[in-house]
Formats: structure tokens, C-alpha cells, sequence
């Protein structure tokens, strides 16, 4: 990290020698802007999904010239329940120079962006801790999985709340019509996921290996890649306008930022203990992406295929309860603008098994879809919509109805529900005590 | 004087005020002339400015915008790109258009929404959205001070003074109803003036005829040679919303570059 610190500051150097002749006024350079945003949940089910949450995003941009400034997003970050990550969270997902500060067991404090963007002739570079995302889909992931995710609320928060910035160097070169952008992600963070007791803790079979009765468990502690060169994500991405189609075509050799449960069974004194060590393990990505407008309707899409899934079985003894497969996914998403002021948007995503065994827990294939429908009012004031997310392998689902509105110039207030269904074998079932009753403020200035 | 020849003087002084009017409505140009005039005025290669937007309900609660607006002709294609400043929670959304010279070819348009930091494909079928809770439309963004010639039958209703300045009064009927219910409009009323051939008052009815806003295009004066209105009104009779567009830094002279109007700059924000 301390070389990227000096890649940093060399590029503010060479930021600062290379600018343009188009220089902000005085007043101007400096920009100071902030979030402040509360929600409270009440839990329908439980008083475990209860919420109170409180946070502050400051934001800072100094613009040497038009084309080269500096950012810097911080976070300031409060919950007065203390059931979404109960304690202090270990953040061992976390490389140790992106962690939190915590503040108590109730509050922490978060360097959220620190990166120099800047023009150097045909190529753009963005240096430092920053969101790169990918893909057209919404609410599920095939290729915006540049950057892990805080799970602390399952996929409810907002990604923009829940991605986690990574150091990056992003460097872009445009090619006309075309664009080519290359990654070199040296940090090692991966997903945070709740610990054990937290109110969106995963408990489904398809993500978390299952003891048999009476067995004990030894989870290990996580085994993270070591080495900032050789276990860094690279990435790279084409994206161009043909004809009316926005196209990428994307590559990323990368952790996934799921650990892999590897388990094996011993006998001890005390009688049989399953060891779970979890690990990360590379994968290549390789897909793209479209979208265009043909009247009233567009159509988006992304295709992905992964080289290395590693997938639980029910088989532990000779495999380590995991085995590894390649796996295709498709998201096709149509979004109709046909009512006025409305958006009627409905998306596929189905994946595929290349090497299945018959032990797998997961389904060969899967499928989900989700349904938006979101109307404005008011000069866009008022916005309702709902959100119906449905797994079909599983018949399990989410379904999150909300209402926000613009009480002020720089003032939202919103209320929703997120209702789970299904059982706890799905990945939303497993929620299905968490139906929840949201409302919240967001104050900008 | 004879009686025939009286009888011919009286008729004559009888039809004169026809052959006047007549004379007078010649004289005016005829409806599709004034667009053509309206499409042909130098509006610059390109331009930047800075907008700021004030949207106001019927009860008085004020909505302010600050943006950053682009525009650049790329042959006959115009492309437009609208970066928001302010406030904090909508700041780093932008818009970007592709607006082509073929009558029968959609427009393309993204919207960068920064909550999911993605750039969204958006239909430009339904020009006669509001664009982000203002009261102008899509089409009137993407327009600006030009007009659609094909989408609109013109005729010339006769002259009026707006704002001091003497200026024609132009009918535009849908040329059908299908064009109607895109635009949102049963019928306009331009009154655009005579010597620069910029509208400076349009009022708008909706398709089923009833009034439905006025915009007026106000403080036009020129930048660098180009005439420039430096205020855009426009006021919902029906909602009683209004929203007030006011330019400032109007620069004809700058180099705007290409690299602006893409998916990847709208990403990175201004």
C-alpha cells in the first residue's frame, strides 16, 4: 500500500504540472458538499430487524483544473441497536489499511473514496480508494463485481452504501467510439459478511456448509491472499457504441469475494468436528454487456461466464464439501417507458453449471427474476414503486413496496416495507423472519 | 361624377381594407418559412454554460438545481450533456443526448443515476416527458431554441409585439396524433421575433385542447455574436408549477471536447 501511496503522489504531481489552460475561478475550486441520512426499521417479525441508523457522508473536491481534481468521501457511521453487526465486527475480509475505525460496539468512522482523477491527452486516470462499477443489471451481480459488498443488510442498502471502495488504479484510453479501460486492484478486500448473531446472517445450505447433528464445528480463521503483486485483481474492459447499442466486453482475474467453506471431518476425543476453513480462490471472468432503445422499450443485458465457481456438496469426507465448476449467467432486462412518468422494468438472470456433480447442493441451474414498477408524481417530487424479487429454483422472493418524497429542496423522507418469503433453505427465504417496516430522512448540503 | 363611376370609387373604397389585409398577410413569411428561419440561425458549433434551475409549486416551495450544460454539433447531429452540481443528494447526475438530423431515427439518451453508479439506456420515444421535474420536456432540452419543423403543420396568425420586439405569431398543429401524444401537445403558439428569429413566448394546450403551459425566453441578448436567452421560463397552468432556467458563463468560443458526450465521462461528472 505504501507503493500506491507513492503512485499517488507522484500523479498529483503530475497532475499538477499537466494542467490545462481552463482553470476553475478561485471559488470554485474547492467544493464541500454532505449526506446526512437517517432510517429506522421496525421489525414486523422480530425485534431482532429493528434498526436506527445514522450516518454522514462529507465530501471534498479540490479541482486543480477542469480536468484534474481530487476527492476524498468519508463516513461517519451510527446504529443504536447494534443487531446488524453485533459487537465490533472483526473485518478480517477487510485488508487492514481499508478497515473502519470502530467507535464502540454502536459506531465507526470510514474513509470512504480518496482518489486524483485526471486527463493526460487521450487517457484518463483515476488513482486511489474508489467504486468502479461494471454491468447493466440491477439489484443482482453478474459483472459489477469490481468492488465486494457490506452484507451487513443483506442486498437491502443502497449498493452505492454497501460496495466497498477499493485502492485502484483506473486508467482509460479513448479510442474514438471506443473506450478501454485497464484495473489493477492491489487490495485485498473481500466481502464483509455478518458474523454470526447479526440480524442478515447467512444461514441458507446453498452458501453456508451444514454440520450434521452432533457434530461440532471448528471454523477456522479466513486464509487471505498475501502477496500485494501476485494476488492483486487485474481488469479490463471494452466498451464501445455500435450502431446504436452500448457494448462492453469485459475480462477480471480476480479473488471472488465469497470465501470458499472447505471442510473436513476428524474424530476427537470429545467425539467427531467438522474443520471449516474458509479460503479465497481465484476465477477468471469473462463477458460483456448491451443495451439500446427501440421506442418505448430497452432492452439491457449482460453475459458472464466465470472459469473456477466453487460450489458446496453434500459430500465432505473426499472433496472438502466443495468442488469446482465453470458456470454461465445471462441477465436480460427490459425496461418499458410507455405511461408517462412511469417505468415498468422486468429482468431474467439464469445461470449454468459447466461441470455439475451430482452432490452439488445449489440447483444445476437457477433462475431469478425481478419485476420494478416506479411512477413519479408531483414534478418527480413523489416517486412510488415496487420491487418483486423472486428466485425460481427455490420459490422464495422479496418484495419491497416504498414511497419517497421530496419534502424540501435538499430533503427526501421515504417509507417501505421489505417483506421476505420462502423458506430458509433460499437465499431470501432464509430472511424470512426479517420483514421489516423502513422509514427514513436524507438531508443534503 | 358619373354614377357608374361613383359606384366603382365606392366599391373600390369598399374593398379596401381587404386588399390591404390581404397585402399586409402576404407580406407576413408563411409558417414554414419562420421555422426554417427559427433551425437556420447561428447557434454556435458548440457551447458551455453554466444553468441554474429553480422549480417552484403552486405553494411557493422553491427546488434549485446548479448544472453544467454542454452542447456541440457533430455534423448535423447535436449532442447535449447536462451535468448536476447541487445540491449534495442528486449532485453527479448527469444527462447526455444524442439528438440526429433523420426525422424517422429515435434520439439516444443516458441518464446517469449516481445512487447506483450506473449509466441507464432511457427511451427517447416519449419526447414529451418532463425532464427531472422541471416543467420543459425532453424535446425542449433537446431542441433548446431550435423547433421540430416535421413534427408541426405552421401557419402564420399575424404580428404582435412581445417585450418590445415586433414578432410573428405561428400556429403549430401536430402534424398527426400519434406526433401529438409523443410531444404532449394538441397545438402551440409562437410568437417569434422578426429580426433575430428566436421564440420569445410560446404557449402550449395539451391534446385535448386545454391550456397547458406558457414558456417565455427571456434577457436575449448576444454572446460572441450568437443571440443567447439567458432566461427560460415555463409555467404549468394546470399544476401552477413553474420552473425558471437562468444562464450564466455562456462561452461560444470554448473548446468542448468530443470526449464530453459519453457514457464514460458521464460516469466521471464535471
Amino acid at each position: 500500500m505504501l507503493a500506491l501511496a507513492g503512485w499517488f503522489i507522484a500523479a498529483s504531481a503530475l497532475a499538477a504540472g499537466t494542467l490545462e489552460d481552463v482553470k476553475p475561478a478561485g471559488e470554485d475550486r474547492f467544493r464541500f458538499s454532505a449526506v446526512v441520512e437517517t432510517e429506522g426499521a421496525y421489525g414486523i417479525a422480530r425485534d431482532r430487524a429493528n434498526k436506527l441508523e445514522f450516518l454522514i457522508d462529507p465530501q471534498l473536491e479540490y479541482r486543480f483544473s477542469e480536468d484534474t481534481r481530487f476527492t476524498a468521501i468519508a463516513r461517519l457511521y451510527a446504529e443504536g441497536f447494534d443487531h446488524l453487526e453485533p459487537g465490533q465486527p472483526g473485518q478480517r475480509e477487510i485488508a487492514s489499511n481499508s478497515r473502519r475505525v470502530l467507535l464502540g460496539d454502536r459506531t465507526d468512522m470510514e474513509l470512504r473514496e480518496l482518489y486524483l482523477s485526471t486527463q493526460l491527452g487521450k487517457a484518463h486516470l483515476t488513482l486511489g480508494k474508489q467504486q468502479v462499477v461494471w454491468g447493466k443489471a440491477d439489484g443482482l451481480k453478474l459483472l459489477d463485481v469490481i468492488n465486494p459488498q457490506n452484507f451487513r443488510e443483506f442486498i437491502l442498502d443502497n449498493f452505492d452504501d454497501s460496495r466497498i471502495p477499493l485502492w485502484t488504479v483506473n486508467a482509460e484510453l479513448s479510442l474514438g467510439k471506443s473506450n478501454l479501460q485497464f484495473l489493477w486492484i492491489p487490495d485485498r478486500t473481500y466481502h464483509l459478511l455478518p458474523e454470526s448473531g447479526a440480524t442478515f446472517a447467512f444461514t441458507s445450505p446453498l452458501v453456508v456448509p451444514q454440520a450434521p447433528p452432533g457434530v461440532a464445528v471448528d471454523l477456522r480463521p479466513i486464509e487471505r491472499p498475501k502477496n500485494i503483486l501476485t494476488d492483486s485483481d487485474v481488469g479490463m474492459r471494452l466498451s464501445t457504441f455500435w450502431h446504436g447499442w452500448d457494448l462492453t466486453f469485459n475480462y477480471f482475474y480476480h479473488y471472488a469475494d465469497f470465501p470458499v467453506f472447505f471442510q473436513s471431518l476428524s474424530l476427537a476425543p470429545s467425539g467427531a468436528v467438522v474443520t471449516v476453513s474458509p479460503r479465497y480462490e481465484r476465477n477468471h471472468l469473462f463477458g460483456g454487456s448491451f443495451s439500446n432503445a427501440f421506442g418505448d422499450l430497452t432492452v439491457r443485458g449482460e453475459v458472464v461466464y466465470n472459469t473456477d465457481r466453487f460450489l458446496l456438496t453434500r459430500n465432505r469426507p473426499d472433496s472438502g464439501g466443495v468442488t469446482k465448476s465453470g458456470e454461465m449467467s445471462y441477465v436480460l432486462g427490459l425496461d418499458w417507458f410507455g405511461i408517462r412518468d412511469s417505468l415498468v422494468s422486468f429482468q431474467l438472470f439464469q445461470s449454468w453449471l459447466l461441470n455439475p456433480t451430482s452432490d452439488i447442493v445449489r440447483d444445476t441451474s437457477d433462475t431469478t427474476t425481478s419485476l420494478l414498477t416506479r411512477r413519479h408524481f408531483l414534478n418527480e417530487t413523489l416517486e412510488a414503486e415496487v420491487l418483486w424479487l423472486r428466485n425460481m429454483n427455490e420459490g422464495d422472493g422479496l418484495v419491497r413496496p416504498k414511497v419517497s418524497y421530496e419534502l424540501r429542496d435538499n430533503m427526501k423522507v421515504w417509507l417501505g416495507f421489505d417483506l421476505f418469503h420462502g423458506t430458509r433453505n433460499g437465499l431470501f427465504g432464509q430472511f424470512a423472519q426479517n420483514d421489516r417496516l423502513v422509514t427514513g430522512m436524507e438531508i443534503g448540503f | 361624377m358619373q354614377p357608374k363611376m361613383r359606384h366603382t370609387l365606392i366599391a373600390l373604397f369598399l374593398l379596401f381594407p381587404l386588399f390591404a389585409s390581404i397585402a399586409a398577410a402576404e407580406a407576413l413569411p408563411a409558417g414554414d418559412e419562420i421555422a426554417r428561419r427559427i433551425n437556420a440561425r447561428n447557434e454556435g458549433e458548440a457551447v458551455s454554460r453554466h444553468v441554474t434551475m429553480s422549480m417552484t409549486d403552486r405553494g411557493g416551495t422553491e427546488r434549485v438545481r446548479e448544472t453544467k450544460g454542454f452542447r456541440k454539433y457533430f455534423g448535423k447531429e447535436k449532442r447535449i450533456v447536462i451535468f448536476y452540481l447541487s445540491p449534495a443528494n442528486i449532485k453527479d447526475t448527469a444527462f447526455l443526448t444524442y439528438d440526429y438530423p433523420e426525422a424517422d431515427r429515435d434520439d439516444d439518451q443516458w441518464l446517469y443515476i449516481p445512487a447506483a453508479r450506473k449509466v441507464r439506456r432511457i427511451s427517447a420515444s416519449d419526447r414529451g416527458d418532463y425532464f427531472l421535474g422541471t416543467d420543459f420536456t425532453y424535446e425542449d432540452i433537446r431542441k433548446e431554441t431550435k423547433v421540430g419543423i416535421e413534427d408541426y403543420a405552421w401557419k402564420t396568425l399575424g404580428e404582435e409585439t412581445i417585450d418590445g420586439h415586433r414578432c410573428f405569431l405561428v400556429e403549430q398543429i401536430p402534424v398527426n396524433e400519434n406526433t401529438a401524444n409523443e410531444l404532449g401537445y394538441g397545438k402551440v403558439q409562437s410568437w417569434v421575433d422578426a429580426e433575430i428569429w428566436m421564440v420569445r413566448q410560446a404557449k402550449y394546450w395539451d391534446v385535448a385542447g386545454n391550456p397547458l403551459k406558457t414558456s417565455q425566453f427571456k434577457d436575449i441578448k448576444p454572446i460572441q455574436d450568437i443571440w443567447t436567452a439567458h432566461q427560460l421560463i415555463s409555467e404549468n397552468h394546470k399544476t401552477g408549477h413553474k420552473t425558471v432556467f437562468t444562464f450564466k458563463d455562456v462561452d461560444y468560443g470554448r473548446n468542448v471536447k468530443d470526449e464530453m458526450f459519453t457514457e464514460d465521462a458521464l460516469r466521471r461528472g464535471f
